[in-house]
């Protein structure tokens, strides 16, 4: 486990601060399993959120590796087409909602107590209970697999009709999709009230540090859009067993509309995963760069204006779907409007580092994979955003490489980032430098091949969500799965180098401030940091 | 009119930007190779060309910038390295940077929404057409009717399924054949209706164009003036079931007299104009079980495409698609298996095969009721269909007169049009299992 076991004698040299252990001592809370099933401890909370997050990260990848095996080769090979839609399907979801959002909420329950000189998250038992939901919806998504019928197929954006016609392994989804919306809305009510109200004394709020904002962003628009989601899957529940007809223009409804209200919940799903992201690779530039972000105040902007557009560029999802003229246009100009405060936001970056002192270590380096994978990512997103060029790449290979670079750049290297740049402050031990430096550049060149390659399918003319292709896409499909086997064996190379990073194997410890640019209140307590932190509010400069 | 490069026959500056890039292309060895493709279909109508000349101007913009940007960000990592000695400034904010950084690029996403929303005008006037047809998606299948003249077909995917298994090799348009194409003549600006009988399906021909969403019980529209004659293929583009992969479209392009010989053909087999007394009608020879049985193993793994769903072993797939052996339904009386063939059932995968002729629907119902475990005494004839579709009563003048299908059924796919193309419906199905076999 990443976190430090519960009154285990603390081993760092530089730790002095033992009024901890003695006050632990006074509590006679559980150990072994009973102790993470009724714990209200952030730093608890936080590691099982992590691990639950990387169980649920190798499971959807496990998919992606089914689904890129039956595509190496043209003709049908491993998979039949409906298991190949099942997977396909729940690879999208378990990884959405399994993998990077825990990941982040993860990241959150350590590092927001840390950064703000809190004692613990604002609802401790509430936080206990938003994680424990997660494994049931796990268990409900994994196990619809072997249900009659197996999982949902209908993609993981669930479209009726096709989704009405399904077998149960659609309720058990919309049931565990149901369970992380209210574990993800209890998250954010956390979030923000810790946020608001369990700072430091002299930490106002234009002087937390960039995680903070952005989460604090982030769980205002969890909050507004998952009751949507909730709202929408519900609809689609009871137009499959108790006879309403929201989608079935028979009875007056229409498909189309869950496609709006799916949309306005998934578009700023999209930067629900990235601006936390954002967070992480504002503060870990600096650090490295060892020079102040650029444009603090303006960074703070520019993600409160994305998070604001992005409830307005839904149907830049539907422009196929029908949408009158009128709608195609606005709804192309204001998608293209979000790439001013992006395009803001890398400037401020780049600008970061400008005549900074830098470092290569292994975070920095995710963190420029992060720009630059992102970057380009931005780029197709903007060339989709043009609505007829996206009338031709619409629902093909380019989309599906396009929101790999948003998603697996954006929101799993930084993640990496996070667990390289943190971890030695949650674990006491460093991670060893050499390996995390293959890690990065094993992950970024095993991705490019991967996702690189989906551009060129897509704009051949390959559609997405296919089991089998024309022999002219054979080259590149074989080209992208050699990437995904290498891209996946990169990530089991990582949990060996976390592991040998939390037994101390490594053989390095780590000093509370291991990193001489980092800035900020989580680097003024021990490594590990020590069960109970900042009883008494520090101070803050 | 046949050779319009942008949409007002001039070369814009997009276009010449693009051939540009294109030619610079195809001097990559990689981009002129029948595979490795890298770029979008050669255009082959106004508003595809426009969306290839938007893509490459597009991608061009960003690829400078992305280039001057992160050259900059190669800049510094290479001079502002610690391990170079190069000390931390310390400034942290510019009002005039931020300021310039957030207008530069708004005035360049203005430039690029000015061609942008020119080529959506274009794209979304189908006014004055000067032909229309009617397209239907269902699982998984297209339907093309041509409305006003008066015909229609299905056009499904014509690739053996030993190819698809590995079994043959694979021919040069696998997965992209049909049985029968849609079929058009070149220069004219054709408008097509698109809809769907179950799920969401997308029409999608990339070298015209076209690609829209068919939703059920809603028409969209959308429009097409192919520039050249020739084959163009395209992909179901929303997911639709498991065959989503299986149900292509390929468009025909004929030149102005072949197309008009290809409609006077058509005409003819569809019977339409004809005088409704002159077509035979109505099967009403009694057949054995045997005949039906050996008949109905035909379309149901073929032309009928039951075994998609309902499987060879008509086991079905549990929680999909409900088996057929043991089934209440198969083994239960006539007019309930005649019913649901013919009106399918609302809000399930089971769509009306209506459009098949009598004799296919009797073949396939004696053939489920006398397959594995299944021994049912009952089945049906020809003329049950028949009947059927008239309300239960045979059309009076049964050799003489045309069928038309019972009123009051349903939205169903109804690919066989006015009275009189009953008989070419049959016809038109009688071709197509000969191709089958053939091909197969």
């Amino acid at each position: 486990m990443a976190s430090v076991p519960h009154g285990a004698p603390h081993t760092n040299p530089v730790h002095g601060d033992h009024a901890h252990d003695g006050h632990d001592d006074h509590h006679h809370v559980p150990t072994g399993l009973m102790r993470y099933v009724t714990t209200t401890n952030h730093k608890d909370i936080g590691s099982m959120y992590m691990w639950f997050s990387f169980a649920m990260f190798i499971s959807g990848g496990i998919m992606a590796l089914l689904i890129r095996a039956e595509l190496f080769q043209p003709g049908l090979q491993i998979l039949e087409p409906e298991r190949f839609n099942q997977l396909t399907t729940l690879h999208g979801i378990v990884m959405i909602f399994g993998a990077i959002m825990p990941a982040f909420v993860g990241f959150a329950n350590w590092m927001l107590p840390l950064q703000l000189g809190a004692p613990d998250m604002a609802f401790a038992r509430m936080n206990n209970w938003s994680f424990w939901l997660l494994p049931p919806a796990a268990i409900l998504l994994i196990g619809s697999f072997f249900v009659p019928g197996g999982a949902a197929a209908g993609g993981w954006t669930l479209y009726p009709p096709l989704s009405i016609q399904a077998g149960m392994g659609m309720d058990m989804m919309i049931f565990a999709v149901h369970i992380m919306g209210a574990s993800s809305i209890m998250g954010s009510i956390n979030i923000i009230t810790t946020i608001l109200n369990l700072r430091t004394p002299g930490m106002t709020m234009m002087r937390m540090p960039m995680f903070a904002w952005t989460w604090l962003i982030t769980a205002f628009l969890l909050i507004a859009t998952m009751p949507v989601l909730a709202g929408a899957v519900t609809m689609l529940l009871t137009d499959r067993h108790f006879g309403t007809t929201f989608f079935n223009a028979a009875g007056g409804g229409d498909p189309v509309m869950f496609q709006h209200i799916f949309w306005f919940f998934g578009h700023p799903e999209v930067y629900i995963i990235a601006l936390p992201a954002f967070g992480v690779v504002s503060q870990i530039i600096p650090a490295f760069s060892r020079k102040p972000l650029f444009g603090y105040a303006s960074m703070v902007y520019a993600t409160a204006s994305i998070a604001i557009l992005s409830f307005i560029v839904w149907a830049h999802h539907m422009y196929t779907t029908g949408l009158p003229m009128a709608g195609q246009l606005y709804f192309m100009y204001a998608t293209m409007l979000i790439a001013v405060p992006t395009a803001c936001k890398i400037f401020n970056w780049l600008a970061t580092m400008w005549r900074g002192s830098i470092t290569l270590e292994t975070p920095m380096l995710f963190c420029l994979g992060f720009l630059f994978l992102f970057t380009l990512g931005g780029f197709t997103g903007l060339v989709l955003s043009l609505t007829p060029v996206d009338i031709q790449l619409h629902d093909t290979y380019y989309v599906v490489a396009h929101f790999h670079y948003v998603m697996v750049a954006g929101a799993l290297f930084s993640a990496f980032a996070a667990v390289y740049y943190w971890g030695p402050k949650w674990t006491g031990w460093m991670y060893e430098e050499k390996l995390g430096k293959i890690h990065f550049w094993w992950s970024l060149i095993a991705f490019n091949v991967t996702f690189f390659p989906q551009h060129f399918l897509g704009l051949a003319g390959m559609p997405r969500r296919i089991p089998d292709y024309n022999m002219q896409f054979a080259e590149w499909n074989m080209v992208s799965s050699v990437g995904a086997f290498a891209f996946g064996t990169a990530q089991i190379f990582f949990i060996i180098i976390v592991l040998r990073m939390i037994s101390g194997k490594s053989g390095i410890r780590a000093a509370a401030k291991p990193w001489d640019g980092a800035e900020g209140l989580e680097w003024t307590v021990p490594s590990p940091a020590p069960y109970h932190t900042f009883e008494t509010p520090p101070a803050f400069k | 009119m046949l050779k319009q490069t942008a949409c007002d026959g001039t070369p814009s500056f997009i276009s010449v930007v693009s051939r540009t890039f294109g030619a610079l292309a195809a001097l990559v060895p990689f981009a002129v190779s029948a595979d490795w493709k890298m770029n979008l279909q050669p255009a082959n109508s106004s508003v595809a060309q426009q969306m290839f000349d938007l893509h490459t101007l597009i991608t061009v913009i960003c690829v400078v910038i992305f280039v001057g940007v992160f050259g900059v960000m190669f800049y510094s990592l290479y001079a502002h390295r610690k391990s170079k000695g190069h000390k931390a400034a310390q400034f942290h904010e510019s009002a005039t940077v931020e300021v310039l950084w957030t207008i530069i690029p708004f005035f360049i996403l203005l430039a690029m929404a000015f061609p942008a929303t020119k080529a959506v005008l274009d794209m979304r006037d189908s006014s004055a057409p000067e032909m229309t047809i009617k397209v239907t998606g269902s699982q998984w299948k297209w339907g093309y009717d041509y409305i006003h003249d008066g015909f229609g077909y299905v056009s499904t995917l014509a690739t053996p399924l030993a190819q698809i298994h590995n079994s043959e090799s694979k021919g040069d348009n696998y997965l992209l054949e049909v049985d029968n194409p849609l079929v058009v003549p070149v220069g004219k600006k054709v408008r097509v209706l698109i809809t769907a009988a179950d799920v969401l399906h997308a029409w999608w021909v990339p070298a015209l164009g076209v690609k829209q969403d068919a939703v059920p019980g809603f028409i969209r529209d959308a429009w097409f003036r192919a520039d050249r004659p020739g084959i163009y293929r395209g992909n179901c583009a929303e997911l639709c079931g498991k065959e989503h992969g299986f149900m292509p479209i390929v468009v025909e392009v004929k030149t102005q007299a072949d197309y008009d010989k290809w409609l006077a053909a058509q005409k003819d087999k569809y019977g339409v104009g004809k005088a409704a007394t002159a077509v035979a009608v109505i099967d009403t020879k009694i057949y054995t079980r045997e005949e039906l049985v050996a008949h109905g193993k035909t379309v149901y793994e073929g032309l009928g495409g039951c075994q998609g769903c309902h499987q060879p072993t008509g086991k079905g797939i549990p929680g999909q698609f409900p088996a057929l052996d043991g089934s209440k339904v198969v083994n239960g009386p006539k007019d309930g298996q005649v019913a649901l063939l013919l009106n399918g059932k609302a809000g399930t995968a089971m769509a009306s095969f209506k459009h098949l002729t009598d004799k296919d629907l009797a073949g396939v119902m004696a053939y489920t009721r006398s397959t594995w475990s299944n021994k049912s005494a009952e089945f049906a004839q020809p003329l049950d269909f028949a009947k059927a579709r008239n309300g239960g009563v045979l059309p009076a003048g049964t050799t003489a007169s045309a069928v038309t299908p019972a009123a009051g059924i349903a939205r169903a796919p109804n690919y066989v049009k006015p009275p009189a193309e009953t008989t070419g419906g049959r016809d038109n199905s009688e071709v197509r299992r000969v191709d089958i076999n053939t091909g197969a």
